[in-house]
């Protein structure tokens, strides 16, 4: 049985995407941001990540980037809930979350989903991926 | 000089000074010579006449005593202008006896009026008579003319100086009659510069040339304000959507697990539960929120576009039509007029479709009641400098217009400035999310077009979408990458 990884600030977003996944025949765990991803990563392994974009500490980006360094096959697919975040320093305007899954596939992410998605294209692009 | 001229006013004093300078002195100078060659020939002639009448009378008493002669001598110099009388003849002179000896050696015979420098002009004349050639001296005396002249040349440095006088004053008052409306409208400009548009730009000023600099400011002012006004709506849009674009992140968030957990609870439930028919008005509830929050991306330009591509517009436009005509009811006049080969525009097929859906149900809440109708043409147009420099967005070149027009009840100015504002609706509430002009804008926004908007009240409203035309040529280039 394949294992996904899901890394989500947000716990709802976590629970209801492992479940999705585990009714879709997956083994999923669950990390609250990247260091604990990357931790979980070490320890137990995994055969595809899903990372959120913005999450406290380390972002997707960053998070994509340090995950290519040490399993450069490993399939990852990121998501972010659409529109824009303002940026950590005061700039006027705000950096939108499309930017943010751009550069995060600049980085090495195979996918992005925009979150709200449906459960099918979750499931369909974990999938194509895993090459079930 | 120890600061440079700069000042009209000193300028114009300045120049009226310098010409004058020149001018006035050759002036006076020409002047003087002819008044006083007139005033020395009437001299030399009148001396001329009275010489010749004088030596005229003596010849007719050629045989008159020296005695007689002396008499008429006499009276030659109490007529008061001839002041030395003699007559030569042989070796003798007769003189007057009004003249002293001293006086009798200062003849000295003049050819110019003021020669020898002793004020008196002499001359003689021949005496022709029975006893034989005579000659009559005359001095005639220079300085009653003289003083004449000198009194003339005064009067004319008098005339000249009262003359110079009014020019200066003349110049002095046409500047500040110039500079007045100049500085004036120097304030006003300035202020304009400042940021206060508002105050209307006008002067009393009679002069053509300063009204003509007023109105051109004036215009100036007005095409300030209106840009000004739009850089300043599309600003308000702009933060607008940043606002919205925030709250949409973290909406959409929260949309996520309600949309999965709702799905995964009817998965759970049987078909025909009540539970369940109630999941899925939750769920398509979920899907409702979903659609507005992509609309909103949509106003923001924040929501996933896809590439845009170099299409025919007039056939997207066609396509758009027929589900329009889905959409609203078959009573609703519709009148087309597309314009055949309009060229093609660089954008994206599927929010060309959500523009003219929107606009065109826009219009169709616009008719009262379906009475009148809803117009949509497509043409071509070439913008040019002028229209370009009123619209930030608008470049002079050609674009491919989109109108669409109602004859419905049309809007007021206040419903204007806010139409593209999410969320804003003159509908009643439920009727219409506020989000139809919204979206109309930030498509337009991502191709590069332009939104003209006129509207009156109880008329009906027309919308010109300006999508910039690009050569066919572009659309192979697009395609291959």
């Amino acid at each position: 049985m394949s294992k996904v990884l899901i890394i989500d600030d947000e716990k709802d977003v976590r629970i209801v995407l492992k479940e999705v996944l585990q009714r879709a025949g997956y083994e999923a765990a669950v990390a609250a941001d990247a260091r604990e991803g990357l931790e979980k990563l070490e320890a137990d392994g995994a055969d595809l990540v899903i990372t959120d974009v913005i999450m406290p500490g380390m972002d997707g980006v960053a998070t994509v980037e340090k995950i290519r360094e040490s399993y450069p096959g490993m399939p990852i697919i990121v998501i972010s809930g659409g529109g824009n975040v303002a940026p950590m320093e005061y700039e006027p305007g705000a950096i939108s979350t499309n930017a943010y899954l751009a550069s995060a596939t600049k980085a090495g992410a195979d996918r992005t989903l925009t979150k709200p998605f449906e459960r099918q294209e979750l499931v369909k692009a974990v999938r194509d991926l895993l090459g079930d | 000089m120890a600061r440079r001229l700069t000042s009209l006013s000193g300028r114009l004093v300045l120049i009226v000074l310098l010409i004058h300078a020149v001018l006035l002195p050759a002036l006076f100078a020409v002047m003087s010579e002819v008044v006083r060659r007139n005033m020395v020939d009437a001299f030399i002639d009148d001396a001329r006449m009275q010489g010749r009448l004088l030596a005229d009378n003596l010849e007719l008493d050629a045989n008159d005593s020296a005695q007689e002669l002396e008499q008429h001598l006499d009276s030659a110099v109490l007529g008061g202008r001839i002041v030395y009388a003699a007559i030569i003849r042989g070796d003798t002179q007769i003189h007057s006896s009004l003249m002293s000896d001293e006086d009798l050696k200062h003849f000295d015979e003049d050819y110019e009026f003021g020669d020898h420098d002793d004020d008196t002009y002499y001359l003689s004349m021949p005496i022709v008579s029975a006893g034989g050639m005579a000659n009559l001296q005359l001095g005639f005396d220079e300085t009653a003319a003289k003083t004449h002249f000198e009194d003339l040349q005064r009067s004319f440095v008098v005339v000249i100086s009262v003359y110079l006088l009014v020019t200066v004053v003349a110049a002095v008052f046409l500047s500040s009659s110039v500079i007045r409306p100049i500085r004036w409208l120097q304030n006003a400009s300035r202020a304009v510069a400042s940021g206060e548009y508002d105050k209307k730009i006008e002067t009393d000023s009679r002069l053509a040339e300063i009204n003509a600099l007023t109105e051109d400011l004036e215009l100036m002012r007005g095409n300030l304000v209106k840009v000004n006004t739009r850089l300043r709506h599309a600003q308000r849009l702009e933060s607008l959507g940043t606002l919205a674009g925030g709250v949409a992140h973290e909406f959409n968030n929260v949309l996520q697990p309600m949309l999965l957990y709702t799905d995964l609870a009817l998965e759970d439930l049987p078909g025909d539960s009540p539970i369940a028919a109630n999941m899925r008005r939750v769920l398509e509830l979920a899907h409702r929120a979903k659609g507005l929050s992509q609309q909103i991306l949509t106003f923001g330009r924040l929501g996933e576009e896809g590439q845009l591509q170099v299409l025919r517009l007039e056939q997207i436009v066609e396509e758009a039509i027929t589900m329009i005509r889905a959409l609203l009811p078959a009573t609703v006049d519709i009148r087309i007029s597309l314009e055949a080969n309009t060229g093609y525009v660089r954008c994206d097929p599927g929010q060309i479709h959500q523009l003219v859906i929107n606009l065109c149900n826009n219009a169709y809440q616009a008719l009262e009641t379906g009475a009148g109708h809803i117009a949509i043409a497509l043409y071509r147009e070439s913008v040019g400098q002028e229209l370009a420099s009123r619209h930030p967005h608008l470049d002079a070149a050609d674009y491919v217009v989109l109108e669409v027009a109602d004859t419905g009840h049309g809007m007021d100015r206040e419903t204007l400035e806010r139409i593209y504002e999410p969320f804003f609706t003159t509908q009643d509430v439920g009727e219409g999310t506020g989000l139809g002009l919204s979206v109309v804008h930030g498509i337009v926004r991502r191709h590069d077009g332009e939104i003209m908007l006129t509207s009156e009240p109880g008329e009906g409203t027309k919308f010109r979408i300006y999508l910039p035309r690009v050569d066919a040529a572009g659309q192979d280039e697009y395609t291959e990458r």
